[in-house]
């Protein structure tokens, strides 16, 4: 046996995250942990890995009795996490981080980075990561900065590895990646903790489950023989309809009508038209230009040619001030950067972006403001005190919660949801998926972008494919998974270049 | 709630202290020479939690204070009639605050080097339209606003009153205050947010400028001089009267009582010294040391319990 914990608790002020949290990993097995938004996973882990004390119960490491009162003490018994919150430092280098606090020494006290560089280089040439040792961390996409902390964590020799939702950013390719260091991990008799939201990619790889509900382990059971649906269960408490499916409404008038869009670094010609009550999807790779053609229409990078249309009525493309004036959302993919208010309170943050609708003159209407705060709370069950709390204490799933329904509060007409179910746990994916659906139905026009394939299929009217910045193709509802990911990894056709 | 109460029982500690060890402390005299003293740097303070909380900063304030000062009683001198001066006076602040929030907007530098740099120019510039002298052709009148008496209260504690509530209201009842939060907690998710950034940033910088003319008005007043040297320093006072009451320089976090609570903790820690003898240069030593252990304290208790 690796590790035990035993009955453990953690209070947060008044919030207890963990009452009765009891995990067993042995050497060599993955173990998945699994549970609600909030139901103290990471919680669990960082206790694991040293970077919070426990309030009470036991951790009994290799058969002894531990308390580690930082994550150095742990990395120094063999305990490694790759954070479910990028912890990096933006303006260090790759190679920087992954070295960070345990630097190559050179002479005379000083950094020997040729050494580092090199050494990072080859980590990176090994796994067959998309990185370079001498790019800046802060340019990274949240992808990007997931395989950096990847690196930070199996570079050193571990026992034990935890990975709190390594794959929720990343592609299809990426993700058998990971796959492939953690049984590569596991056939070395290195122990792996792994956390996921994404039902589909446990099968490939765990042993045995654990799952928490409401901060205590309700079970613990091997893979092999635990279904889908009592795995649900014992997440919830109670059955849930997982599977979503949508009853596609006749599509309404042109809301978005992208003609030509060109940028400098990635998107040619993109074309496309949204129509109210529509949702469409768009697939392909990591990198295939559907973060960047998001944030194109949105106003946040520079086109160099083409032109996008919202009902009919140029959109000027400059800020995003002026494409949220139109009635244009974006629900960025890198929530926790570019959409959390971290120190403010929950309610404040769900009425940042459209403020004027509870301040008519300037002057804040506190009783309406609290008023959508709880509805925001209650329609996608963010689990938290009150409005009032600050949106930073939340657990991950629960953040992204917040900036989902910061947006759909502001009631726009076309929205850019970019992979708005990363994080999130199976119920309230359905109810992400309902709230769209509803949006839909009110006459908005919806793009959803996303990398999980079967989440496209069963939400999606229809799918646009993108790869290496071209707009690829065009799939029907029904289509399979095979017909996106053909799309996805064919090289863009020659004519299209010339369009 | 700890937060707000841990300045607010310093202050008292300190009040009570104070009362008991000099007889002299508890006197109307004493007390309204405290507020007096103090009215100067506390208007600024109010103008720079607006700045603090939206993650920048202003160290120009303080030359604001000796332009807004000169800019009223050099009107004042040539006949300007005394609520006109007054207003020229909040106006040369409000202008110069402008021209930081345009300068750091539209030149995208960060707002310590952008306000390091006017702090220079606009303290040569009051250096040269006074020609270094300082103006003594006041009007008696003018010296009411520092000085004078309503309802045996003085009067700048009325004026700091007014500023106070209308700061107070902006930050927690505006959207201009909310914004203010937001700029300094994200200013990325701010900015996805569709807010219009600059345009709130110069805002707060024009407003914080009004402000210091202000205080410069109440310190030619109690001087009855315009002086082109007034206010020197007095942009690090009230950064830390901030600071002491709660702010914090990385964004996002202040309250307008706790600034208050800030500025008069620094208040009667100047005054108590003066009255218990303290040599002013260990004074010197004892306030800078408070400033340190008050944040330390308040982080100390941030760490240790979340909420
Ligand atoms: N620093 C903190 N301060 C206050 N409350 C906290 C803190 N960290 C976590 N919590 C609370 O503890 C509970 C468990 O959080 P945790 O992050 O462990 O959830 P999780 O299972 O990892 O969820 P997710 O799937 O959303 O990542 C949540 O209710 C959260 O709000
Ligand atoms: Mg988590």
């Amino acid at each position: 046996m690796l590790l035990q914990m035993k009955g453990v608790e953690k209070r947060f002020g008044g919030v207890t995250a963990l009452r009765q949290g009891d995990l067993e990993i042995r050497a060599g097995e993955v173990h998945l942990v699994m549970g609600e938004n909030g139901a103290g996973k990471s919680t669990m882990m960082k206790i694991i890995a040293g970077m919070q004390k426990r309030d009470g119960g036991a951790m009994i490491w290799q058969g002894q009795t531990v308390d580690f009162e930082n994550p150095k003490q742990a990395a120094q018994m063999g305990i490694a996490m790759v954070h479910q919150e990028s912890l990096l430092a933006p303006h260090l280098s790759v190679a920087e981080n992954i070295f960070l606090g345990r630097e190559i020494p050179g002479p005379l006290g000083t950094v020997n980075r040729r050494k580092m560089l090199a050494e990072a280089a080859r980590l990176i040439a090994q796994y067959g990561f998309r990185l370079q040792a001498d790019w800046m961390v802060g340019r990274l996409s949240p992808a990007g900065k997931q395989l950096v902390e990847i690196c930070r964590a199996i570079q050193n020799g571990t026992s034990l590895l935890i990975f709190d939702e390594p794959t929720s950013s990343l592609s299809e390719a990426e993700t058998h990646e990971v796959f492939r260091i953690v049984r590569e991990l596991r056939e070395r008799g290195t122990g792996v903790i792994y956390i996921t939201h994404r039902m589909e990619e446990l099968r490939s790889v765990g042993d045995r489950v654990t799952i928490l509900r409401d901060g205590a382990t309700v079970h613990t059971e091997a893979l092999a023989t635990l279904t889908r649906d009592r795995m649900i269960q014992y997440m919830v408490g109670r059955a849930v309809n997982s599977i979503y499916s949508r009853e596609p409404l006749p599509p309404g008038e042109p809301l978005l009508t992208v003609t030509g869009v060109s940028t400098p670094s990635l998107l040619r010609h993109v074309s496309l038209t949204l129509r109210a009550g529509e949702i469409v999807g768009l697939g392909g790779l990591m990198g295939a230009g559907r973060t960047e053609l998001c944030r194109a229409i949105f106003g946040l990078d520079p086109v160099s040619s083409g032109s996008v249309e919202v009902a009919g009525r140029p959109l000027a493309l400059r800020n995003p001030r002026e494409a949220v004036a139109a009635g244009v959302a974006l629900i960025p993919e890198d929530r926790q950067r570019t959409g959390l208010a971290r120190d403010l309170p929950i309610g404040w943050n769900v009425t940042l972006a459209n403020l004027d609708a509870v301040s008519p003159g300037g002057v804040i209407r506190h009783p309406e403001e609290e008023r959508v705060t709880r509805e925001a709370i209650d329609r996608l069950r963010i689990r938290c005190e009150n409005g009032r709390q600050r949106a930073g204490r939340l657990s991950g799933g629960n953040q992204q919660k917040v900036v989902i329904s910061k947006w759909v509060n502001r009631g726009a007409r076309v929205f850019l949801f970019d992979e708005p179910t990363r994080g999130i746990d199976v119920g309230a994916k359905v109810e992400v998926f309902a709230v769209m659906d509803e949006l839909a139905r009110q006459g908005a026009a919806i793009l959803m972008v996303s990398s999980e394939l079967p989440e496209l299929l069963q939400v999606a009217d229809r799918i646009l494919v993108m790869s290496q910045g071209h707009l690829v193709g065009e799939l029907p509802r029904g289509c399979s998974q095979e017909d996106i990911m053909r799309l996805a990894t064919a090289p863009p056709e020659s004519g299209d270049l010339l369009q | 709630m700890i937060k707000r109460l841990l300045p607010f029982l310093a202050l008292l500690t300190l009040f009570v202290t104070l009362s008991i060890a000099s007889p002299s402390f508890l006197t109307s005299q004493n007390l309204s020479s405290v507020v007096r003293q103090t009215a100067v740097f506390n208007t600024l303070a109010l103008g720079m939690t607006l700045i603090i909380i939206s993650g920048g900063i202003d160290l120009s304030v303080g030359s604001i204070v000796a332009l807004g000062g000169l800019g009223g009683t050099m009107a004042m001198a040539k006949g300007v009639p005394i609520p006109l001066g007054v207003l020229l006076g909040i106006a040369t602040g409000l202008l110069c605050g402008l021209l930081n929030g345009i300068l750091i907007t539209q030149l995208r530098i960060i707002p310590f080097i952008v306000t390091l740099g006017m702090m220079g120019v606009l303290r040569g510039f009051a250096l040269i339209i006074s020609d270094g002298m300082p103006v003594h052709d006041v009007p008696k009148g003018f010296q009411f606003l520092g000085e004078g008496t309503v309802f045996g209260f003085p009067f700048v504690l009325v004026v700091l009153i007014a500023c106070a509530a209308l700061v107070h209201f902006i930050l927690e009842h505006t959207r201009l205050g909310r914004y203010v939060f937001a700029i300094g907690s994200n200013a990325e998710a701010a900015v996805y947010a569709g807010i219009p950034v600059n345009f709130h940033t110069v805002a707060i910088y024009a407003l914080c400028g009004g402000l210091a003319g202000l205080a410069g008005l109440i310190e030619a007043s109690r001087l009855s001089t315009g002086q082109p040297t007034a206010g020197q320093g007095y942009e690090l006072q009230a950064i830390a009267a901030v600071v002491i009451g709660g702010g914090s320089l990385r964004g996002g976090e202040g309250t307008v009582i706790g600034t208050l609570v800030g500025g008069f903790i620094m208040g009667l820690l100047a005054n108590g010294s003066d009255l218990l003898g303290i040599n002013p240069y260990v004074q010197q030593a004892l306030i800078g040391a408070m400033i340190i252990v008050f944040v330390a304290v308040d982080e100390f208790r941030k760490r240790r319990v979340p909420s």
